[in-house]
């Protein structure tokens, strides 16, 4: 049996498909992945990404520490506001990539990926020594539901929840909460971020209260069409908008640049993999492929032009927005511009494709 | 719990196989298609492509995954399903119903089970 969330009963109730997902018991659709996928893009949808891990940074040295950390410039970030960085190694590679929350001075927590989430903890410990800080992780007490989709303001509006902005979070703070380990107080936060390209919220909310969230939600949905959502469509929604997967199209081996994340890169001090990060070439860059027809490439498959090797591709699916074949792809920089002609090998037919930016559907 | 239909035969790479006569129909079981999730295009072979028992006949690509199906004898395929070029959803909704090729027999078939071996080898 793998680990499951304080919402695997709600997943059994709606008859999800349950699938191992690195060591969790997780769903990966509901009804047809292609629906709630759909249900994202047109209306909205839920996804329970418990998993997902929280690891609270306080003390007095925390901004100084987290600047050390990441390569993003953290005494930029105001309280209340969020920002998407990432854990490099000192090669400049990328550990696992992760959302920075400032609360205050003292206070920020992260959510790193559920199977990386022991070893940047680690990580962070290790390199913890010198400073004054304290390092908790507390995944365990915290579940998390991201509702997204442009109808999700619609939801918010009818539970009387602010929407608070992209990259921004607040706590809505109420005795009916339990403690929410992040913040110490009794409550919840409500986050304007996500993975699916779309406007949308993310609640942070302590594990006994998450069902009844989850069942409010699920009774909102109903009223608008919306749905609950699975692992499957969490990646096409996320593949459509060339957001980055850890552990799949990249694990340890590429540096921000060659992820398309440069904007992450806002720190002019000294932090971990500065020197790797200067010292690189990065002679390739990560790049959305919009495929001819429905054949769809999968990781591993060998991108060309003409009889040259130009890339190889990390993610592929079929985008259900655009009904053709789209994949995720670290490519010559030569090659990489948008519109340029590429063809993918797979199984044992060359398929042409077409170079986009990461985010091939706009 | 997956449907298995008392007529046909099974193979341990999920497909199933209906013989008429000369001619073998095949599809994939009611199993493989909740396995695979969302089916979104199936590679169909043409008409005329000669195939020995265990060759890949065609693959289904699923929004998860590409999985071949094998060919369950030597045989030529002499009918594809062509509703499924547009439609191979229908594969989700009835894996029996919609078949994939139609196959003349040319030799041996490979190993086959029944429908009470097939569940048995699903686990259910």
């Amino acid at each position: 049996m793998g680990k499951r969330t304080p919402l695997y009963d709600e997943h059994l109730k709606l008859n999800a498909t349950m699938v191992d997902f690195h060591g969790w018991d997780m769903p990966m659709q509901y009804g047809k992945i292609l629906d709630e996928h759909m249900a994202v893009r047109e209306k909205a949808g839920i996804f329970d990404v418990s998993h997902m891990g929280d690891i609270i940074i306080t003390g007095k040295d925390s901004e100084k520490f987290l600047n050390f950390m990441f390569p993003t410039d953290v005494s930029a970030l105001k309280e209340g506001t969020a920002a998407y960085t990432a854990f490099l190694n000192d090669d400049g590679n990328i550990i696992d990539d992760t959302i920075l929350y400032r609360i205050s001075v003292e206070r920020y927590f992260i959510v790193p990926n559920a199977a990386t989430t022991d070893t940047v903890f680690e990580w962070m410990k290790k390199h913890s020594e010198n400073f004054n800080v304290h390092l908790e992780n507390v995944s365990d007490s915290i579940a998390c539901i991201a509702l997204q989709g442009k109808m999700s303001l619609d939801i918010l509006e009818e539970m009387s929840i602010k929407y608070p902005g992209e990259f921004k979070f607040y706590e809505v703070k109420s005795s009916d909460y339990a403690m929410n380990k992040i913040t110490g107080n009794h409550g919840m936060i409500v986050s304007g971020t996500g993975y699916t390209g779309e406007k949308g919220v993310e609640f942070l909310i302590p594990s006994e209260n998450a069902p009844a969230l989850w069942q409010k939600l699920i009774e909102s949905l109903r009223k608008i069409g919306g749905l609950p959502c699975g692992l499957g469509s969490r990646d096409t929604l996320r593949m459509e908008k060339g957001m980055l997967l850890s552990g799949t199209d990249f694990s340890s081996d590429r540096n921000p640049k060659e992820c398309s994340i440069s904007f992450i890169l806002t720190n002019k001090g000294k932090f971990i993999g500065k020197e790797g990060l200067e010292s690189s070439k990065s002679r390739e860059i990560f790049r959305g492929i919009k495929m001819d027809g429905k054949i769809i490439p999968r990781a591993g498959s060998t991108v060309f032009s003409g009889s040259r090797i130009i890339g190889k591709v990390t993610s592929g699916t079929l985008s259900p927005v655009l009904g053709r074949a789209i994949a995720l792809a670290f490519i010559d920089r030569d090659y990489s511009k948008a519109g340029t002609e590429v063809e993918v090998l797979v199984r044992d037919r060359k398929i042409n494709g077409e170079v986009s930016r990461p985010r091939i559907v706009p | 719990m997956s449907k298995i239909p008392q007529e046909l035969k099974y193979t341990k790479s999920h497909e199933w196989i209906r013989v008429e006569g000369e001619t073998v129909t095949v599809g994939i079981t009611d199993y493989a298609q909740s396995q695979l999730t969302d089916i979104v295009f199936i590679d169909l072979p043409k008409k005329g492509t000669k195939k020995k028992a265990g060759e890949v006949l065609l693959t289904i690509e699923s929004v998860k995954s590409a999985e071949d199906v094998f060919s369950p004898l030597d045989g030529e395929v002499t009918e594809v399903n062509s509703a499924l070029e547009d439609k191979p959803e229908l594969v989700n909704k009835d894996p029996y119903a919609n078949w994939m090729v139609k196959l003349q027999k040319k030799g041996g078939f490979g190993e086959t089970m029944t429908p009470e071996e097939y569940k048995k080898f699903i686990g259910e």
